[in-house]
């Protein structure tokens, strides 16, 4: 059972610590005396505190770790840097630009394929954490990549079965233009102070390729196999945030605004200070207002 | 913070997982032949009622050795037979065509699929009738040159046709409808016979 607190530890605990709070204090309602009136209450305007995003938050350069680590473990890598700006830490307009490398040759039938040439891709993307002021981001987005390349490809003899003989053929410096599409899923977490570091899948679709009579390309540089219609590929970044042309004061982006108490109220108003939250200095704009001055 | 390091590992399992699908795109239907289809001499698609046997003349000659004895059946041999000799055969040699059966003996078809020589430009084929003693020969002439879908597929030999020529023992005429010669299952000539189907 709850007990009540005793009126006689409350009567002491007041005259000894006069200071100290009562609950009913605390909780901001003036117990009335008796006869007295209620105080009216006017509305005043303060406007919250704002947090806005600049909208050029700078660039960032990112470097990809994962295309020389594929190139040292298989027949494909490639050596990609990026550039891209931040707008309002939610779109990021990028550009990426490598040199791809594919030299394979298939176990089964010998046949070896070798292309390297640079390649671009153009794209958008967009970071879809609510928290907009964190440093780390969640991103989706989309690329269109072009790559103009030269390739050869060789095979062993080919035997003729019916009327016999046998041939082998090497071509070179096959040409073609090919263009496609990506769909980026990835994330990045901050590391130390401007750096970070990402990871990102690739969902690519060959739009087209120059036909060539000869032969198909068979890895193209910056989209990978051309085995099937699409493939999948990923990134690891390694990213710096620059800060270019930027601010210092912007450099994370916040820009705190608070809005004055309207004009009426103009030589108490200018006493006020601007933290809300102080409940006494709300008393006195209220009584100030009721005196009429 | 820690709900982006699980991210982080989780993007690393779906792209190792992902990584190791892999299934190629090679044809199915990689024949390489040249189709022929049959019309009347008007145009009208046709199924060839007699029986026909198609061959082909390969590049040289080869030699043929004969051993006849007296008394026994004539032994003919691609190769020298020096035992048919100790036996008391007499041996011949000759030079023959070295021709090769491509199709034995069809009928009642309307298309044909024949396969095309890989280096030589010129490819001759002799048409057999039954009904017919004589025969029809077909010179078609050509270019060959590998081709690579994947490098995992292998090589495909494709041709592009260049002329078509014809006798007229049976065939009235034939044509070129498409020049390249490839798995896609295109009708490449048509052979036009003589007479009207009814």
């Amino acid at each position: 059972m709850k007990k009540k607190p005793n009126i006689h530890i409350i009567i002491l605990l007041t005259v000894l610590f006069p200071w100290a709070k009562l609950p009913a204090q605390e909780s901001g309602t003036q117990p009335l005396m008796p006869g007295e009136k209620p105080k009216p209450t006017q509305y005043i305007a303060i406007e919250e505190k704002k947090e806005h995003l600049v909208f050029f938050q700078g660039f960032t350069l990112s470097l990809d770790a994962y295309g020389p680590i594929a190139y040292c473990l298989s027949d494909y890598g490639t050596a990609e840097a990026a550039l891209r700006l931040n707008l309002k830490n939610t779109f990021f307009p990028i550009i990426e630009a490598g040199y791809g490398i594919c030299e394979k040759t298939d176990f089964n039938t010998q046949i070896s394929y070798k292309t390297k040439a640079p390649y671009a891709r153009l794209g958008l993307d967009i970071n879809m954490l609510t928290n907009k002021f964190q440093e780390n981001r969640f991103y989706i987005g989309a690329r269109y990549g072009l790559s103009k390349y030269k390739y050869d490809i060789a095979g062993p003899a080919m035997s003729d079965p019916i009327w016999g003989g046998s041939e082998s053929f090497n071509y070179k410096g096959l040409d073609c233009t090919s263009h496609w599409l990506e769909l980026v899923v990835g994330i990045e977490v901050k590391i130390y102070k401007n750096f970070h570091m990402g990871w990102a899948v690739r969902y690519k679709s060959e739009l087209s390729s120059t036909n060539n009579k000869l032969a198909k390309p068979s890895c193209i540089p910056g989209y990978g196999y051309t085995t099937n219609s699409t493939c999948w590929g990923g990134t690891y970044s390694l990213i710096f945030d620059l800060n270019w042309g930027m601010k210092k004061s912007h450099k994370k982006g916040v820009n705190m605004e608070l809005r004055d108490i309207p004009q009426k109220q103009t030589e108490d108003t200018n006493t006020f200070q601007t933290d809300f939250n102080n409940k006494e200095t709300m008393y006195d704009s209220e009584k100030a207002i009721e005196d009429g001055e | 913070m820690k709900r982006f390091y699980k991210a982080h590992i989780l993007a690393s399992a779906i792209s190792l997982v992902l990584g190791s699908c892999y299934s190629n795109n090679c044809p199915l239907d990689n024949a390489v032949t040249c189709n022929y289809g049959f019309y009347d001499s008007e145009g009208t698609p046709i199924s060839y009622g007699d029986t026909i046997t198609i061959t082909t003349l390969m590049p040289g000659y080869k030699t043929i050795y004969t051993y006849r004895k007296l008394g026994n059946p004539n032994i003919i041999k691609e190769f020298q037979d020096s035992s048919l000799i100790k036996l008391g055969y007499s041996e011949t040699k000759a030079q023959h065509r070295r021709d090769t059966v491509l199709m034995n003996k069809i009928h009642d078809v309307s298309t044909i699929q024949l396969p095309m020589s890989f280096f030589n430009s010129v490819d001759t084929l002799i048409f057999s009738y039954r009904k017919i003693s004589l025969k029809d020969t077909i010179k078609i002439t050509h270019t060959s040159y590998p081709y690579v879908e994947l490098p995992e597929c292998g090589t495909y030999r494709f041709h592009t046709l260049e002329s078509a020529s014809s006798t007229e023992a049976a065939i009235d005429h034939i044509e070129i409808s498409n020049s390249k010669v490839n798995y896609e299952g295109n009708e490449n000539i048509k052979i036009y016979f003589t007479g009207i189907a009814e």
